[in-house]
């Protein structure tokens, strides 16, 4: 008989005498992180990113995000870039701006994105409770644009902010649950890339990105 | 000395260890400890992610069907192993299939049951560990001592002199200079690897996700950029929803290193889609029962529901003490003092659920509530059940019961030993040695006579005056 019939058969065996564990429907609907009904969601992310080793810039529009992105790029004498396609940005002209700054866009193979020293990203949505980034792979998504290079700076704009995981969560239950089908990766990036394997002690910057940078756009009215 | 009493007395000795032992377990204490106090309502939470565990315990074969399933849908493949000989089997031939020479491994602990990285290095192929202290255990040529922190026996100046001798790194004490220059290291090793490896900590069975949690990067480095991905499952580490997952991810998080949320929660559907710009080719999901459904029929079903936070270790007297190698197998601490000879069979690890004092710190500090010491003490009781003990210590249990059971017996029996260590202990108060059996108790320390009056005797008088 197959591995999997006999795994199966072996599990059902073991269950037959009936559930081992009774008294288990309540669903969970209790969420983790404390948060005050009132308080400013904006201002929690900001505070947790910057807790777990994040940087947020604060954009007044959309020019000002392209001035702080550019002050990224020169300030770290970028030379190569890789990035979401500008249809998956919340703000145009990153393309035009790097051909007025001379950097190049790679992408393509693995070996052509490891060259680039910044990746540009947007996010789908931020949790406010726990500062984190929502990211999902699709067509013009690649995901090593937040992973490869040591610079992640992800672009993205204030209403997109919700509370915590379980909203987000939530909201993709009304809609069926389509993102966990349909992008094959879906990533949850809190904060700079971490180890405490040495002595349990905090080091920033292990195999992901070294700096993450949030250039985040406030909405408008 | 049997195997296990011996790896102790090793590590108590120790130094390196124990220095290493009290910076790291210290450390991960007091993280959970502030996580867990900052949440809704922790008692709460642990009851919610526990009763998430049993769901899924109640209807695994279910669930597993609809995970493959959904894994099916979203384009991967799903195979199955008995046990770990068949793991290897499996994945050996993928590796054949797809003419695959380089490896990386993202932190996989049922890999490590099977010894996977051996079987494949047979076969000529090069595996690399990429977390960084799963890396660099693998350079020692050790294995790892703690399910979260595989080199928590090693201190950092160990750590530094290993990287020096073996790669060259410039010597240096500084945790951050380690850390680049294994970085540095790593980064060809993902773009030439032919196929990255990885565990899973929870597979989501109404979608078919396959869900890690990790703070390096190497994971999602593994999974990402080789062109297949193999991740390597046990049966019981399926969850029926997402909400389920939700509860559980942010426990982990806490319970394990103390953070809100991991760095990188990686969720995973299948191979990349035809219009998707990267990620893996190929998905192969390898789904492992090794013991588990031998074990779901027991009285020990509970230990299924552990989600290996490692919080159990760090809380534990002992092994804050010994360390995770004197267990002698994968699992270590409270949790794998049941695990192991639960899985391996109980003539393996016949030590193991003795090396607890029973304090109950490991229970405190599990997000899903495991009643560990019970299951301890279960698993001494079916030792002597399979006739561990000898013929007189099972007498002298009966006797024991007997005065136990007896009130006048039990102060009788107090009486005569009181008197009779007193006279032994003579002038210093403490014997140097007991008599056997007792003598394993002063192998290394000494023995304090009873003091007179007894306990009962200065209650009863104190019962009297008031
Ligand atoms: S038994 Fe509980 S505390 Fe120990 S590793 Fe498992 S989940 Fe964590």
């Amino acid at each position: 008989m197959s591995a999997r019939n006999d795994i199966l058969n072996a599990l059902r065996a073991a269950l037959a005498k009936g559930e081992p564990f009774p008294k288990a429907d309540s669903p969970s609907i209790l969420p983790v992180t404390r948060l005050d009904p009132n308080e400013d969601l904006t201002a929690r992310f900001v505070a947790e990113v910057e807790r777990v080793k994040g940087i947020v810039h604060r954009a007044t529009g959309d020019d000002d995000a392209r001035r702080i992105i550019r002050d990224l790029l020169t300030d770290r004498c970028v030379r190569r870039v890789t990035m979401w396609d500008e249809a998956h940005l919340p703000l145009n002209g990153i393309e035009a701006l790097l051909g007025e700054l001379g950097i190049e866009r790679v992408q393509g193979s693995n070996e052509a994105v490891a060259t680039a020293e910044a990746g540009i990203t947007s996010a789908d949505w931020a949790l406010a409770s726990t500062g984190t980034l929502v990211l999902s792979s699709g067509p013009g998504r690649p995901r090593m644009a937040s992973l490869l290079p040591p610079v992640h700076i992800a672009v993205l704009t204030e209403d997109r902010i919700v509370p915590r995981l379980e909203d987000y969560i939530a909201a993709q239950r009304a809609q069926r649950l389509g993102v966990f089908r349909g992008s094959s990766n879906v990533t949850l990036i809190t904060g700079s890339s971490r180890t405490s394997d040495i002595e349990m002690h905090p080091v920033f910057g292990v195999h992901g990105p070294l700096e993450l940078h949030i250039v985040l756009i406030e909405n408008l009215g | 000395m049997d195997p296990f009493s011996r790896s102790v007395t090793i590590a108590l000795a120790d130094i390196q260890l124990q220095t290493a032992l009290d910076r790291g377990t210290t450390r991960g204490v007091n993280a959970r400890i502030g996580a867990m106090a900052e949440t809704t309502d922790a008692a709460a939470l642990r009851h919610q992610a526990r009763l998430a565990r049993e769901r899924a315990l109640n209807r695994l074969p279910d669930l597993l069907e609809q995970l493959e399933r959904n894994v099916v849908a979203n384009g991967g493949h799903v195979l199955w192993a008995r046990d770990a000989a068949e793991l290897n089997r499996v994945i050996l031939e993928l590796c054949q299939k797809h003419s695959v020479r380089r490896v990386t491994k993202g932190k996989s602990m049922v890999t490590e049951e099977s010894e996977l990285n051996h079987a494949l290095e047979a076969r000529g192929i090069e595996v690399t560990e990429s977390d960084l202290g799963e890396y660099i255990i693998q350079l020692a040529g050790e294995t790892p001592s703690h399910i979260v922190f595989p080199m928590l026996h090693k201190t950092k100046e160990a750590t530094a002199r290993l990287l020096h001798e073996k790669l060259g790194m410039p010597l240096t004490d500084r945790p951050e200079e380690m850390t680049r220059f294994v970085r540095n290291v790593m980064r060809r090793k993902y773009l030439e690897a032919d196929m990255g490896i990885s565990g899973v900590n929870f597979a989501i069975a109404e979608t078919g996700t396959i869900a890690t949690v990790e703070n390096e990067g190497n994971n999602r480095l593994s999974t990402s950029t080789p062109p297949i991905h193999v991740a390597v499952m046990g049966v019981e580490k399926v969850i029926a929803t997402w909400e389920d997952y939700a509860v559980l991810v942010q426990l982990l998080a806490r319970s394990a290193t103390g953070q809100r949320l991991s760095v990188y929660n990686n969720l995973m559907s299948g191979p990349r889609r035809p219009d998707e710009p990267d990620g893996p080719e190929v998905f192969y999901l390898v789904i492992l029962d090794n013991g588990r459904s031998r074990i779901l029929a027991t009285e020990y079903a509970e230990s299924l529901a552990c989600i290996r936070c490692g919080a159990c270790l760090n809380a534990c007297p002992v092994y804050q003490n010994i360390g995770g190698h004197a267990y002698g197998w994968v699992y270590p601490g409270p949790i794998g003092s049941i695990v192991s000879p639960l899985l391996l069979g109980p003539t393996r690890a016949p030590k193991l659920p003795y090396a607890s004092s029973l304090c109950g710190a490991c229970q405190a500090a599990c997000p899903v509530e495991i009643a560990i010491p019970d299951m301890l003490l279960k698993l001494r009781r079916d030792l002597v059940q399979a006739g561990d003990p000898t013929p007189g210590w099972r007498i002298g249990m009966k006797l024991w019961a007997i005065a136990f059971k007896s009130p006048t017996l039990y102060r009788l029996g107090g009486r005569l030993v009181g008197w009779l260590t007193r006279l032994l202990a003579g002038r210093k108060g403490y014997l140097r040695r007991l008599p056997p059996p007792f003598d394993g108790w002063t192998t290394s320390r000494d023995f304090p006579a009873f003091g007179a009056p007894s306990f009962r005797e200065r209650y009863a008088r104190r019962v009297h005056k008031t």
